[in-house]
């Protein structure tokens, strides 16, 4: 106990700088591993529902075929025209639009449906428990992919489908975690208060639990949102996801596997977009876990 | 079990009193709902859904009363109960059915397509794991130290990219540029093994850079937590136990658990993988024919692949339970002291 002493009577100067750079250096690298990838899914948002709107893009679909193939960094193409004649950067945007406007819906059904579940599994137990916990038992048991190209193909390629087809597979895991985070809830003392004082069921829910189970689900919807644009891009790629010729990601790196060895841009491309808008929601994820230190 | 044991059980009875084994049997019994579960609600999905088999095969020219005979003839009119209940005794006898588009038993489909997915999800597996635990190793030894940034960084390469991505990016460099590998194809392991090692390198790693990341970067935090907050490790540091033996011989073994609940649950998932790698690599495996009967509503090729995949999924469970008690006394322990 007597060692801090000495130095708590030092002088400041001699002690504190060092702290105050170690603590805004820790802070600044922190900070940026927080904001640059939510700088760039920022960014993203912006480029691809605002841009279109503000500045005149050239038509996603029916282009010219007299415009045909041409290689990035050309005129008025700065990422070329794919071999229709659509301008690639053009469709990278709206292609942008599908995988955000998907990626949202699902997580936002998963979300709500599946943490609804979730903590009514948790909260009451019992016959309500085992009945909910074995449905999404088998839902994850079952290869994601699989049902959701089912589900795909029998109600036929649209945006609207993908994002039933896409649900169906995050309702049961974020049903998962809430109920494993309202279990790890329930023997806290807040909640004997509540039920002590005669709060009704879903009032506790509602009041109680699910504020204090939203970070988990929010951190975790975000590494969930890069999982669901993967597989909106794996159902468009094998043709069972957005219907050509809207743009889509994945129906781009599809198209472009026919040519890869004379214009690997065209797989390259999308390919780029893709990864640096999943990697960003990873990073924020790990970020935000850190933060909130869950 | 305090009868038995004072009657000096033989063999027999000491095999079936077995704490791991009537473990194994619990979660045999428990994984049987699941397993129906899955393959029904395939049944359901793929015949409540719109979509006919029967004018999806004669195509968009056929008579209404072509389509209605081949539909007595493949019993597509008969209620859905009674199909499913004709395709489940049919499992139950080990008859998975014949193909709705070519008439093929869908046994014999399987079998002559599932030694190559086999092979494939096999590679990618070993390789993934083995590399996963030297990394995640490596990783653990120094927190912060060069090994574990750069596993860091190449485990959340590989949890961002997509399997198509991958796979088309490895194909680009390696086949197209490099000309190291090549690009599509299969050659059989019977006609020549370097070749067929050499066909299945590409699509192995497509599959496998994936799951090295999630495993290196689970089996390295865990070992972290291990090395920090574990008094066994402190006991052995006091006792002069050198450091790689502490990491190899006590933190590792004790973060194996996590990576083998991991590894039994993502089998599973593996299907998908295997659905978009194949075609990619024109390899002839179940993953390929997989999307081509689901386009074509061939319900019986389908739920053959789910019922196999489903089953590899209940057994490696097992396995990983089996394996808990042979990593952990304290399990099995506990088990036959209850």
């Amino acid at each position: 106990m007597s060692a801090p002493l000495p130095e708590l009577l030092a002088p400041d100067a001699a002690v504190k700088p060092v702290a105050a750079r170690a603590r805004a250096r820790g802070g600044w690298a922190r900070g940026l591993r927080l904001w640059l990838p939510a700088g760039f899914l920022l960014l993203m948002l912006g480029a691809c529902f605002v841009w279109p709107n503000i500045y005149t893009l050239p038509n996603p679909v029916r282009g010219s075929v007299l415009e045909a193939g041409l290689p990035p960094l050309s005129p008025g193409h700065v990422f070329g025209t794919d071999p229709v004649g659509n301008d690639v950067f053009s469709r990278i945007l709206y292609g942008g639009q599908i995988s955000f406007e998907v990626g949202f819906a699902v997580t936002a059904i998963g979300l709500v449906v599946g943490g609804l579940l979730g903590i009514a599994a948790g909260y009451w137990g019992g016959a309500v428990d085992t009945i909910i916990s074995r449905v999404l038992d088998v839902l994850i048991a079952f290869p994601a992919l699989v049902l959701a190209l089912v589900i795909a193909e029998g109600l036929g390629p649209s945006e609207l489908h993908v994002i039933w087809a896409l649900s169906v597979f995050s309702v049961p895991v974020y049903g998962r975690i809430a109920r494993s985070a309202t279990l790890a809830l329930r023997e806290q003392t807040f909640m004997l208060a509540a039920r002590l004082s005669g709060t009704r069921g879903w009032r506790v829910m509602l009041r109680h639990i699910v504020p204090n189970i939203t970070p988990q689900l929010m951190t975790f919807s975000l590494l969930g949102f890069g999982v669901v644009i993967i597989l909106e891009g794996a159902l468009s790629f094998l043709g069972f996801g957005i219907p050509l010729p809207e743009a889509s990601w994945g129906s781009m790196i599809a198209q472009g596997q026919q040519t890869l060895s004379a214009s690997p841009d065209l797989v390259l491309i999308p390919s780029a977009f893709l990864f640096a808008t999943v990697v960003s929601l990873n990073l924020l994820g790990d970020a935000l876990r850190e933060r909130w230190a869950i | 079990m305090a009868v038995a044991e004072e009657l000096r059980p033989g063999i027999a009875a000491r095999v079936l009193g077995s704490p791991s084994l009537r473990l194994a049997g619990r979660r045999l019994l428990a994984a049987i709902p699941v397993l129906w579960g899955v393959t029904f609600l395939t049944y359901v999905v793929m015949n409540l859904l719109p979509g006919d088999a029967a004018q999806e095969l004669l195509g968009a020219n056929a008579t209404p009363a072509e389509v209605h005979q081949l539909e007595l003839q493949l019993h597509l009119n008969e209620p859905f109960w009674v199909r499913y209940g004709h395709w489940l005794a049919g499992v139950l006898h080990g008859n998975l059915g014949t193909s709705v588009v070519n008439g093929e038993n869908v046994t014999t489909i399987l079998g002559a397509r599932l030694p190559l997915t086999a092979e494939l999800l096999g590679y990618a597996f070993v390789a993934s794991i083995v590399l996963a635990v030297g990394l995640g190793v490596l990783a653990a030894r120094k927190p912060n130290g060069i090994a574990d940034r750069f596993s860091i960084v190449v485990s959340m390469t590989g949890l961002s990219v997509a399997p198509y991505v991958l796979a088309l990016v490895l194909i680009y460099i390696f086949a197209v540029r490099l000309q190291w590998f090549p690009a599509i194809g299969y050659t059989s392991p019977s006609v020549n093994l370097a070749e067929n090692l050499k066909s299945l390198t590409l699509p192995a790693v497509a599959i496998g850079f994936p799951l090295f990341s999630v495993y290196t970067r689970l089996l390295r935090a865990d070992i972290v937590e291990q090395m920090q907050r574990e008094d066994y490790i402190v006991t052995a540091r006091a006792k002069g136990v050198p450091p790689w033996r502490i990491l190899l011989r006590h933190a590792l073994p004790n973060s194996m658990f996590g990576l083998i609940t991991l590894i039994g649950l993502n089998l599973g998932t593996l299907v998908g993988a295997v659905a978009i790698i194949e075609p990619i690599f024109s390899l002839p495996g179940v993953g390929a024919i997989l999307i081509q009967s689901i386009s074509d509503h061939d319900v019986p090729v389908v739920e053959g692949i789910v019922v196999v995949f489903a089953a590899v999924v209940v057994v490696a469970n097992l396995l990983t339970d089996v394996l808990y008690t042979a990593l952990d006394p304290r399990i099995r322990y506990e088990r036959s002291a209850s």
